[in-house]
């Protein structure tokens, strides 16, 4: 960093390229902070974390004794140990006191991707609640058919407010924060557990899962929706249009990354070598694109759509493909995890047969990077991270995270920390700090290490970490 | 390739299909200065004139340097004689074939003298015994035939320059004494009290009284400088009025008048001049209060068009005409000298740095070519003029890369942090701490750093309960095998007899990248830390830092200004945050931040509430503390007032100007901050008005739809603020290149955007130059 800065200065670096070099160093250098905490007020695991998608500052969190807090990550409420210990307590939090509140766990809670004014919880009390941050009240309410798991927001639309809502039913519904109303139901995923145990507690239900486990909007379509359901399929939609358009497979691979724009043409010759049917697909495939630039707006949902019409059959599809088409499955298992890199480009997958998948969007093919052997929470959905150059990817692996670089799938940095599974995690790509919340009811933070310039203080603050309250 | 444009000179090359006599196929047809990467620089009144000049760390490695920037044109003085009361001054040649000037003519209140070169070229009083040296001259100048003319208030006389005797003699009427005189080669024009206008033409030993025209009022300056075809003779004579405060322009030889133009106000004109620049003609006019007028003449008409005014300084000036490199240039003379140039057929004014001129005459001898005569303040200096530009660039080569420097008044001297690289090999580097001579840039002291141990920034300061000013040095270790520097010095030195002398160090845990001077202590910025630093007198009266109090929670805080108890910290990529020194807790506490996740690269504090900062994707901003806000969120924010694009990485703000500043001016009670970019380019902020604001926004607004952008690009989108996550219009910044390019603008360009504003052409062209003097 010390050099970067000397060269920046000059001119002999770049300015992007100077902040990139130092983001990248900087997540390599991740550890459990010893600067700041956050004080969890949550008395269940927490399940799902989201910092807001405008200013970077406030961090969300849902726990599963039903409450949802919201913390100021940026600006600390008091400061310990010779302020050299920033803590961080919720600004508020809504539990099952609060009169509108949940009344089972907090599956998800995310933000309104456009301000801050509104947040989102889905619950197991089969609920959909929208809440003004300012008044912390509820002001939208969504009755589901289940349990939700997972709730999604498009970070694109600018003409839908749709909530995408993965429950325990196979169907998924978009709920319209603009008008109250179900807009859509996605019917394609199947059921995949014949029997149902009876609840009685709401923990109890990660035993045995059913329906829609994660939701995920495209991130370069604001039409496009990602399901992964329990019958272990991820599903494609693209919302103006009935049915799903795209099944991923697992058995249809290509090896390794999609060469850069630039340097494909060179990078080419290599795949092509490497994998010959799919290297071949590969050229034909990669001038798709180009020619779709012309369109403009929503070039990217087009592709995607074009992807299944390799064959003539398969084109007459959509709606309704062909059965063995859409039987086609990405895990043995439940899909637990989704999450779709910042450029629109790869989605990785995580699911109950305990392994992490890359899928290249373009083609909708299997990557076959191998994340090596992991040990993922199987019965409960789980909340993954990428930074925002997509090289790393942060997956929550029972009470461990670890992070894997995106394309050869090596494991480069294991967080230990939470004493018990870990269900989510969030990378703040402003800060290069990582966010993770557990079953042990902590919320954790991650940041670059920091040369310490007082010994004596320095030392005790690392020993000292955030379970000690 | 980057790397080289960034740090080598910059040429304008001529790819050629045929090679030259070398054998080169690459023809350089013009070079240019290059000062980038600025990497540090300071503002600095070396001449104490209330006029800055930058000091630029430029270059990299061997190929570093120092640059002084300068605005306006120097005089390198070459000979001076002290001399009182200095009333006017000609230079006269000695035959009319002789390239060279021979006499000054210096004329005093009651008395002429006349300095000569002799031959071992010193400046010499002799005599012209055809000249009456018991009187003022009024006027003098070379003719025709080998003659000099003079005037006095009594007569014109006429003089052979060969044999320096008196041929012939003009009397003015008994009862009138000569006021204001003026001749060329061939022509006397004389003014008389009673407002008679007397005009004589010149012949071989012959005076001949050739018209004679009595106006209404005083004459209250003449002249008859030829612009038309023949340099002898002109055909054209400008007189200024007292009284309706006109000028007129009549026809030689008839003195009929052909144009008269009221100036308006209530201030005469005191000097006006006919000159042609680019071949174009102009008449430019001089008004009491430091005004200057500028006309345009038809020379087969003596129409006068394009009036325009710009004020140049407060006291009356005089014009006279030089000729330096070949081209003509106009002198004024006056509180606030000035040259007046031409360049792409538009009138620019540079001053020159020099406090009061009264008079300045061209002196062109053998032993001082191309020279100026010029008396001041009690002193008469003969000098040789820079090149007519505005910016004037000396190098001073280092042979070393200078990172960071600053300025002591008191003992007059630079210091800077430099590096100097032993062999071709990156590691091999010295650094150094170096003392200059702020006159002549000389190294006169050396201070060597330790192995590793790197200068990275440098503060002169005073400390309470301490008169004594020192250098303060921080340093940082930069060890091989570690990532970050943690460790660092800070070096406390004190300059005598020129040298630098170690007073006090302390060691520190980390780079210190930057120093401020603070109520009398030091605030260090070291790595994510700001440090409050005390000056303490030990028992045996040795001095020492002590560390007082410090705060954390930055990335790392690179930049740090100070004023007041406010400590403004721009860190590597979390914006602005303002800081406050609480004196009765002795603690550093943040009082507000902006939450935008800017990477920065530089900040300033522009004024108690704003703060200017730059950042990595080369945008501006600013911030204001909103100490008003209602609840601690508020407070607690700066708010963004405004963005803008600048294109440039900028390194370093610095408050300062480099034009000097007339006190009674609107534009003189501007706020400027300087700023120097990697590329080499040094820029101007200007904090407005808010009345001059909208004006000059709307202004801004009306010349986009004017100015068309080469290939088209909007100029709009390319101020826009643009970082990875948006793209927003620029706002509360104005682009002054933009608006400055009005006055390059066709007349019918102009007017369409006069159009568009509802303000007259000749108001925006008087709001804009006002602008331009703010640079």
């Amino acid at each position: 960093m010390w050099k970067d800065i000397g060269d920046r200065e000059m001119g002999k670096i770049r300015p992007n390229s100077f902040s990139s070099r130092i983001k990248s160093n900087r997540i390599s250098n991740l550890q459990l902070s010893n600067n700041k905490d956050i004080v969890s007020p949550h008395r269940g695991s927490i399940n799902s974390l989201q910092v807001d998608l405008t200013e970077g500052r406030y961090l969300l969190s849902g726990a599963s004794d039903a409450s949802a807090a919201v913390f100021d990550i940026q600006r600390a409420t008091n400061y310990e140990g010779d302020g050299l210990i920033a803590k961080h307590k919720c600004l508020f939090s809504v539990d099952k006191q609060h009169q509108k509140g949940h009344k089972y766990a907090i599956s998800s809670a995310i933000w309104y991707p456009v301000d801050t004014g509104l947040f989102v919880t889905g619950s197991y009390d089969h609920h959909i609640k929208v809440w003004d941050t300012n008044t912390t009240q509820v002001v939208m309410n969504f009755k589901m058919p289940g349990k939700v798991y997972r709730t999604a927001m498009s970070t694109l639309a600018t003409s839908h407010m749709l909530i995408a809502a993965g429950t325990e039913d196979v169907q998924v519904r978009l709920c319209d924060i603009s008008s109250g109303a179900f807009a859509h139901t996605l019917s394609g995923h199947r059921v995949y557990m014949v029997y149902k145990v009876p609840v009685i507690m709401y923990y109890m239900v990660f035993m045995v899962a059913d329906g829609v486990m994660t939701v995920e909007w495209s991130t370069s379509s604001e039409w496009v929706l990602i399901t992964g359901g329990c019958d272990g399929a991820i599903r494609f939609w693209d919302i103006r249009r009935a049915g799903c358009f795209l099944v991923l497979d697992q058995s249809q691979s290509q090896l390794g990354q999609r060469p850069p724009v630039l340097a494909r043409s060179a990078a080419n010759k290599v795949s092509v070598s490497k994998s010959l049917s799919a290297g071949q697909n590969l050229l034909v495939k990669s001038r798709v694109p180009q020619k779709k630039y012309a369109n403009g707006h929503g070039m990217k949902q087009s592709t995607i759509a074009r992807m299944p019409s390799k064959g003539s059959a398969r084109q007459r599809l959509h709606p309704g493909m062909l059965s063995i088409q859409d039987r086609a499955t990405a895990h043995y298992g439940a899909v637990t995890g989704l999450k779709v890199t910042d450029d629109g480009m790869y989605l990785l997958s995580a699911g109950s047969d305990s392994r992490i998948k890359l899928w290249d969007l373009e083609s909708g093919y299997n990557t076959l990077v191998n994340f090596g052997k992991v040990r993922l929470q199987a019965s409960k959905a789980i909340q993954l991270a990428v930074s925002q150059d997509s090289a790393q990817v942060f997956v929550p692996c029972m009470a461990v995270v670890k992070a894997f670089d995106v394309w050869s799938g090596k494991m480069s940095l294991t967080f230990r920390g939470h004493y018990e599974s870990v269900n989510c995690c969030w990378f703040s790509s402003q800060d290069q700090e990582l966010y993770t919340g557990g079953n042990d009811r902590q919320i954790l933070v991650w940041s670059p290490s920091k040369t310490i310039t007082d010994d004596t203080n320095g030392r005790q603050a690392k020993d000292e970490d955030s379970w000690s309250d | 390739m980057c790397l080289h444009s960034v740090i080598v000179p910059m040429q304008l090359i001529k790819l050629n299909l045929q090679p030259d006599t070398k054998g080169s196929y690459v023809e350089v047809l013009e070079r240019f200065v290059n000062l980038g990467p600025i990497v540090d620089f300071c503002v600095v009144d070396l001449e104490r004139q209330g006029q800055g000049q930058v000091v630029t760390c430029s270059g990299a490695y061997k190929d570093g340097s120092l640059r002084v920037v300068r605005n306006g044109i120097g005089i390198n003085e070459q000979a001076s004689v002290e001399l009182q009361g200095i009333k006017g001054m000609w230079s006269l040649r000695s035959s009319t074939d002789d390239p060279f000037d021979t006499f000054l003519v210096v004329s005093f209140i009651s008395e002429t003298r006349i300095l000569a070169m002799n031959l071992e070229d010193e400046l010499e009083e002799t005599e012209i015994e055809g000249f009456n040296s018991q009187v003022q001259t009024l006027f003098c100048h070379d003719a025709v035939y080998n003659q000099l003319v003079q005037v006095t208030s009594s007569s014109v006389r006429l003089v052979s320059s060969i044999s320096r005797e008196l041929r012939n003699e003009w009397h003015a009427p008994s009862g009138y004494s000569v006021n204001v005189a003026t001749a060329n080669a061939t022509q006397v024009l004389l003014a008389t009290g009673g407002g008679h206008l007397v005009y004589l033409e010149i012949g071989d030993g012959t005076l001949t009284e050739v018209k004679h025209a009595q106006l209404e009022y005083e004459i209250s300056c003449l002249d008859i400088n030829p612009i038309g075809e023949n340099s002898n003779y002109s055909h054209l004579a400008a007189v200024g009025m007292w009284t309706d405060i006109s000028v007129r322009i009549f026809s030689l030889p008839e003195l009929n008048l052909i144009t008269k133009e009221q100036l308006g106000g209530e201030i005469i004109p005191r000097s006006v001049l006919l000159c042609s620049f680019e071949g174009t003609s102009y008449l430019l006019c001089a008004l009491g209060d430091g005004h200057l007028l500028n006309f345009q003449v038809n020379m087969s008409n003596g129409e006068l068009t394009d009036r325009k005014k710009v004020s140049l300084g407060t006291q009356p000036i005089t014009l006279r005409t030089f000729s330096s490199k070949n081209t003509t240039h106009v002198f004024a003379s006056s509180d606030r000298p000035t040259v007046i140039y031409s360049s792409n057929k538009k009138l620019l004014y540079s001053n020159v740095n020099l406090k009061e001129v009264g008079h300045m005459c061209p002196f062109n001898s053998a032993a001082f070519p191309d020279s100026l005569a010029i008396a001041k303040e009690g002193e008469l200096t003969i000098g040789t003029i820079d090149d007519i530009q505005k910016l004037h660039i000396r190098t001073i080569p280092l042979g070393e890369h200078a990172r960071r420097i600053c300025h002591q008044e008191q003992s007059r001297t630079f210091a800077i942090c430099c590096l100097k690289n032993q062999s071709s090999a990156d590691e091999s580097e010295m650094h150094f701490i170096r003392l200059l001579d702020d006159q002549t840039l000389e190294c006169i002291s050396t201070y060597p750093l330790d192995t590793f141990e790197y200068g990275c920034s440098i503060l002169s300061c005073s400390f309470s309960d301490d008169t004594n000013v020192y250098y303060c040095v921080g340093t940082a270790y930069v060890l091989p095998e570690e990532n970050e520097p943690t460790k660092g010095r800070i070096l406390v030195f004190i300059v005598e007899d020129g040298k630098l002398q170690l007073i006090a160090e302390k060691e520190t845990k980390g780079a210190v990248y930057s120093l401020n001077a603070f109520n009398g202590k030091l605030l260090a910025a070291i790595n994510q830390k700001i440090q409050l630093y005390k000056w303490m007198l030990r028992e045996d009266g040795s001095r020492e830092i002590q560390t007082e109090c410090g705060h954390h929670g930055h990335i790392l805080a690179l930049y740090v200004k100070t004023r007041g108890d406010f400590i403004v910290v721009g860190d590597l990529m979390k914006s602005i945050s303002l800081l406050i020194y609480k004196h009765e807790e002795g603690a550093i506490e943040e009082r507000a931040r902006d939450y935008n996740a800017n990477w920065m690269s530089a900040v300033e504090i522009l004024d108690d509430d704003t703060y200017l900062g730059a950042e990595n994707n080369f945008n501006l901003f600013t911030v204001r503390k909103n100490s008003e806000g209602a609840t601690d969120e508020e407070r607690g924010r700066l708010e963004v007032i405004g963005e803008y694009h600048l294109g440039e990485f900028v390194n370093r703000f610095r408050h300062g100007s480099l034009v000097m500043r007339l006190p009674d001016s609107e534009v003189g009670q501007i706020q400027t901050v300087i700023f120097g970019t990697v590329n080499g380019a040094i820029g101007v902020i200007a904090s407005l008005p808010h009345d001059q604001y909208v004006f000059l926004e709307k202004l801004q607004s009306n010349l986009r739809k004017v100015i068309k952008g080469v290939g088209g690009l909007s100029h709009e989108q390319w101020r826009s603020f643009n970082n990875e996550k948006r793209t927003a219009e620029a706002k509360n910044f104005l682009d002054g290149d933009l608006i400055e390019s009005f006055l390059d603008l066709s007349r019918g360009k102009m007017e369409e955007v006069s159009k568009g504003m509802g303000v007259s052409v000749e108001e925006l062209s008087k709001r804009v130059e006002e602008l331009t003097r703010l640079h």
